[in-house]
């Protein structure tokens, strides 16, 4: 499935493969990075963090779209609402915090109208119930190939980090479009080898 | 009833251990939470699930489950594959739903853990 990740059409009323979500946690973070699309970020920046001696794993997503009101951030844990006109329920953020919630963890969201969104998940790492990451670099490129947002992002294990920005990706590439077909390979490995760099070398 | 007669019946992909297919299936249980399945599974019973990630074989071999069965079509991670080769494990998959295929192990005779 690696590679074949897309955004979802933001004006599009599909419904999601769900279940996959109980297999990877990255199809959450896919969801949420829409939802700050959907509010209009240009800016996303993403962090997963991995406290093995804590037994932590912290998922933050931040982003600089158009924010929530208190009312709306009441609800946001509510199925039955949700922002868009062309579906009447929103499972992302419920999904994504229950997930947590089994894993003895919280999700807590922070907002403010005008300055952004800030998504905070937590998991228990070694719980039995926590579900892999799951297929990040399919996750990433799909963000990165959308072209609508520059995305910062980083991923730490205990000491070990792979962080890159799409600021950076750019001027590597110079000319070269982040949508030549070529750039989505050289992407691909440049992210695998980077989340490969984070694995324990025991 | 055999996990291999219950392969052949639903006509499941053997994807790990199809030298390990001759134990008695003792029941059936169906979940996607493994803290649920460490909880109520029995040894001997045939487990089905969506989950296709390292750790089913882990809870497969500590419960001492007759065979994991994977459904909707889903993925098995091929890490996973390997832990259940070396643990001699026996993963089957199909494109049934959960549902149907808890519907059939119920026709065949399969009982719940309850």
């Amino acid at each position: 499935m690696e590679g074949q990740r897309e955004l979802r059409n933001i004006s599009s009323p599909d419904l999601k493969d769900w279940s996959a979500c109980m297999r990877e946690l990255s199809l959450h973070i896919l969801d949420a990075v829409e939802n700050s699309l959907e509010a209009g970020a240009t800016f996303v920046e993403l962090a997963i963090e991995e406290d093995l001696a804590a037994d932590w794993l912290t998922i933050t997503i931040r982003d600089n779209g158009r924010g929530m009101s208190e009312e709306q951030l009441a609800r946001i844990s509510d199925p039955f609402f949700t922002t868009r006109s062309t579906r009447h329920v929103g499972l992302g953020v419920p999904l994504f915090k229950t997930a947590a919630e089994r894993c003895g963890g919280d999700l807590t969201i922070t907002s403010q109208l005008g300055q952004g969104t800030t998504l905070r998940a937590t998991f228990q790492h070694s719980h039995i119930d926590r579900a892999p990451l799951g297929d990040i670099t399919g996750t990433l490129l799909a963000v990165i190939l959308s072209g609508s947002c520059d995305l910062h992002y980083a991923h730490r294990v205990d000491g070990r980090e792979f962080a890159f920005s799409t600021e950076d990706v750019r001027a590597e590439l110079g000319d070269i479009p982040l949508t030549h077909p070529t750039v989505r390979e050289w992407l691909q490995n440049f992210i695998n080898e980077g989340e490969v760099s984070l694995q324990r070398q025991d | 009833m055999k996990l291999q007669e219950i392969s052949q019946q639903l006509s499941l992909e053997v994807q790990s251990a199809a030298g390990n297919l001759g134990k008695e299936v003792t029941g059936g249980y169906a979940s996607d939470l493994l803290s649920c399945v460490m909880a109520k599974a029995q040894a001997g019973n045939v487990w089905v699930t969506i989950q296709g990630h390292p750790n089913i074989v882990a809870v497969a071999s500590l419960l001492d489950l007759a065979g994991i069965i994977v459904a909707e079509g889903m993925s098995v991670d091929a890490a996973t594959l390997e832990k259940a080769k070396e643990e001699n494990v026996p993963i089957l998959t199909t494109s049934l739903t959960t549902y149907t295929v808890v519907g059939e192990l119920c026709q065949l005779g399969i009982p719940g853990v309850d």
